[in-house]
């Protein structure tokens, strides 16, 4: 047991350093755009696992807080000069006032409906932006003021600094998943996902409990629409409450591993990396290429995978791990 | 004003009887095979593609083409239930959610592919004519397609009540296990009616064309009303679905009437969560286990 | 001796099916008391409104002094009732351990105390060489010794057990008893659903029968063996009653 953990320990770093290193690895400037966008779905997608994978509450409008954190931060911002660093804080917290009413309507639903009704309000809150034309812009969105080198307002030269901000929200959304798992929380979240008569039976207050881990969800997913909006530069209603935002962030996860840590990590890696190849192949201009790609992962991965292509590599660790053992003749008894 | 509000609920009865295929379809697939089928709107789509091209290039009227694609959806839907869906029965909620989600992102991506995102639309001799009844105003290309629609829902009635294969699904639907005691093979039911439920998508799509363009996305504000029509209607009741999809119908022409243009959608999916938020209990009785 | 649960007046209709009509009875402190009747008798349904899975249209239950009806499951857990499905319900992907220590949460929620409680409550129903065995890979048998542990494991005052013996052989008979005796010894007072008769006699001293949902005796098992109405709904026109239509409503 102590060996694996120290072994994970180790993998764990390893990546990390790659991680940290990577800008100084690689300096062009489409691939580090690359890296965010895989590094920030991955986030999104820790954020929908803790609800979606580990209570299996099966969410499909995780846009509603990508989008209000996105808003949050920019009305901030453009009205009355508030640093996005507490915009970002700010749309956090009102992702999770907003998850209170819109998982007191959902949780009562149970499977397909949950999923039904939480793609209504998603789609609600962005035609709601839609028509705020005085107070949000409207449907042409904005530009945010370019303040050049600001980091105080995080705005930055060059993309590297970008880079390491997504890379530090996915520690923590990391850290508070592995946190969680370990706790007696995960053991709650994964019983209620798994029956919830059963475990309201030994004592598990399921609604609270989804209502707890939804607020942290959408907490984080408010985040990543704040650093979404202020990379970009640019917002509007379909971007921040983008239906694609809510898809990946249920497929990442499912691809790599429902109710995995690393599952969303993993998923992003192969579902990112995929399309970017697509696009250096096919070049732009393909609209459909990158999501029927996607949706044919997510079916073969459903059909023949359905817990995730994460089994594919623990499967392999562990053969890599046995065959060295055996090597060693080390005895296998830990 | 008067006029104004008859005219309303004139528009939304008929397009309510396209509704009501989608929705008996939807209802017909969660009834006996009791999985949501997400892409249900995806499949009008195709309905709408197989007839504008079969006006475009070969002329044929859509009335004719409604044959043609129903038959084809007909076969697609059977080919779906035995080769896809088949396989996630037994699993849990996360594979047969994202299945026909999947195939729903899908479709609409092969579509957006194929055939880009432009507007197709397919003028007919009726496409203008109108009739009039007093100061109302009733399109004919809508008023046929009200028209067929209801009576393709009379024939698939006719069909659940009269034959055995359709008793068969009924039983299916309301107990599988003693449906199957009964001697009832399942996977042909279940082939059937997804196959049927496809082909009324596929209906819907031919008598849309003449009055509705088609395009990739077009599908999903008829799965969205399909949802809450069915879920008004009681889940699995087809006639529900229907006096559902015809009251949905008349609730979002009014809402367009009222509220302004652009507000159908939002009037659409308030609807939903509101059906959702008071008839909870309708859901629950088919999903808890 | 002192009440741990008194039943007045218990009512539930589902549609037109009176599944538990007007049923009242009481359970002193660390008595094991069995429900029996046929199938359809509304023995589950007694459970489920007991335990609050399911509401009762009219009547109360009162626990160690507390009215429970309009309480949520996990209270009326918290309040020291704990139950056992009627069809073992683990949480599959968990393991052994990992279900049992979700059931021990409820009184701390310290790694490594419910851990350790958990483990005590393992060793209890004899699962302790499967600890780490995913709850989905068990025996139907297995399951079952799991859900006792699970619910053990809330550190309960009552214990509803839900037709636990069902499908044993003779010799798994005589352990499960041996059990649910020893269970009582040690201060719990359990109310039992059971169709085996041979362990009913073992283990309670008091019966309740109930039929189409009303309670039509009670007492000691020599008087309720010679009710002539137990005799008649058993082998009379109650047993030849479909199964198919099923207990477990709610």
């Amino acid at each position: 047991m102590r060996r694996f953990v120290s072994q994970g320990g180790f993998w764990v770093g390893a990546l990390a350093a790659i991680a940290v290193a990577l800008p100084f690895l690689v300096s062009s400037t489409f691939a580090i755009d690359i890296f965010i966008r895989v590094l920030l779905f991955a986030f999104i997608g820790v954020a929908w696992n803790l609800m979606g994978g580990y209570a299996k509450q099966l969410s499909l409008g995780h846009a509603a807080y990508f989008g209000l954190g996105a808003y949050t931060s920019t009305i901030l911002l453009i009205r009355y000069d508030v640093s996005p660093w507490i915009g970002m804080l700010a749309g956090g917290i009102v992702a999770m006032l907003a998850s209170l009413p819109i998982g007191a309507l959902c949780f009562r639903l149970r499977g397909p409906y949950f999923a039904i009704a939480t793609i209504a309000t998603a789609q609600v809150l962005m035609l709601l932006f839609l028509k705020f034309r005085d107070f949000a812009w409207g449907a042409e969105g904005t530009t945010m003021p370019n303040l050049g080198d600001a980091p105080l307002m995080m705005q930055f030269d060059g993309k590297a600094p970008y880079y390491y901000v997504v890379l530090v929200l996915l520690a923590v959304g990391l850290a508070i998943t592995y946190w969680i798992e370990r706790s007696w929380m995960g053991y709650y979240l994964v019983a209620v996902g798994e029956d919830e008569d059963a475990a309201e039976a030994i004592g598990v207050d399921a609604l609270q409990i989804k209502r707890n881990i939804y607020l942290v969800s959408a907490f984080l997913t408010a985040l990543a629409g704040t650093f979404y909006v202020q990379y970009i530069y640019f917002i509007d209603p379909n971007t921040a409450f983008s239906f694609n935002v809510s898809v990946e962030a249920a497929l990442v996860s499912i691809v790599g591993g429902i109710g995995t840590l690393w599952g969303p990590v993993i998923g992003t890696v192969l579902l990112e990396g995929t399309s970017a190849l697509l696009q250096s192949w096919l070049g732009g201009g393909h609209g459909g290429v990158q999501l029927t790609v996607y949706s044919l992962i997510l079916i073969a991965v459903i059909l023949y995978r359905p817990a995730g292509l994460i089994g594919i590599l623990t499967a392999a660790y562990d053969r890599v791990i046995a065959g060295t053992k055996r090597l060693n003749k080390v005895p296998l008894d830990d | 004003m008067l006029t104004t509000i008859a005219q309303a609920v004139v528009n939304g009865l008929l397009i309510g009887g396209i509704y009501a295929l989608v929705s008996i379809g939807v209802t017909l697939i969660f009834g006996v095979v009791k999985i949501v089928n997400f892409a249900q709107g995806e499949f009008v789509m195709i309905g709408m593609y197989i007839t504008f091209f079969l006006a475009t290039s070969f002329g044929i009227d859509p009335l004719v083409a409604l044959v043609i694609s129903m038959l084809a959806l007909f076969f697609i839907g059977v080919l779906l239930q035995h080769f896809l869906i088949r396989r996630v029965l037994e699993l849990g909620d996360m594979p047969q959610i994202f299945l026909t989600f999947a195939l729903s992102l899908l479709l609409v991506n092969i579509a957006l592919l194929l055939f880009t995102a432009n507007y197709r639309t397919v003028q007919t001799a009726y496409s203008e004519t109108a009739i009039h009844i007093g100061a109302i105003n009733v399109p004919l290309a809508k008023l046929i397609a009200f028209a067929v629609a209801m009576l393709l829902s009379g024939l698939l009635w006719m069909f659940l009540h009269g034959t055995d294969l359709g008793k068969a699904m009924r039983a299916a639907a309301q107990n599988r296990d003693v449906a199957m005691l009964m001697g009832i093979n399942p996977d042909r039911v279940y082939c059937v009616a997804v196959g049927v439920a496809l082909a009324l998508a596929g209906a819907a799509g031919s008598l849309l064309m003449p009055f509705y363009p088609a395009y990739p996305l077009v599908g999903q504000i008829f799965v969205l009303m399909a949802f809450v029509a069915v879920v008004l209607g009681t889940l699995g009741n087809i006639t529900g679905a229907l006096i559902a999809s015809l009251m949905m119908g008349v609730a979002e022409s009014l809402g367009i009437q009222f509220v302004g243009a652009d507000s159908g959608l939002i009037v659409v999916f308030v609807m939903l969560l509101l059906t959702l938020a008071l008839r909870p209990n309708g859901l629950f009785g088919g999903w808890s286990r | 001796m002192t009440e741990a649960l008194v039943i007045r007046n218990l009512s539930r209709r589902f549609g037109g099916l009176r599944a538990v009509q007007d049923v009242s009875f009481a359970v002193n402190e660390c008595e094991t008391l069995a429900l029996i009747g046929p199938n359809g008798a509304g023995k589950t349904t007694s459970f489920n409104l007991i335990t609050g899975h399911c509401r009762p249209d009219a009547g109360s239950v009162l626990a160690f002094g507390r009215e429970l009806v309009g309480l949520r499951p996990h209270e009326i857990c918290a309040h020291g009732l704990a139950r056992t499905f009627q069809v073992a319900r683990p949480f599959g992907k968990m393991t052994v351990l990992a279900n049992v220590m979700t059931g021990a949460f409820l009184r701390d929620r310290r790694i490594e105390i419910a851990r350790q409680q958990a483990r005590e409550a393992i060793d209890f129903v004899g699962l302790a060489a499967k600890e780490h065995t995913p709850a989905r890979e068990l025996t139907t048998i297995d399951q079952r010794r799991l859900e006792l542990a699970r619910a053990l494991a809330t550190q309960p005052r009552l214990l509803l057990l839900d037709e636990v013996m069902a499908g044993l052989n003779p010799a798994e008979i005589d352990q499960a008893v041996a059990l649910v005796k020893k269970l009582s010894q040690r201060g719990l007072t359990i109310v039992i659903v059971e169709h085996v008769m041979r362990a009913i006699m073992a283990v309670a001293r008091h019966i309740v029968v109930l039929d189409h949902g009303q309670k039509i005796a009670e007492g000691n098992p020599r008087e309720v063996v010679a009710n002539p109405d137990v005799i008649r709904a058993y082998l009379g026109t109650g047993y030849a009653e479909p199964t198919a239509a099923g207990e477990s409503h709610c």
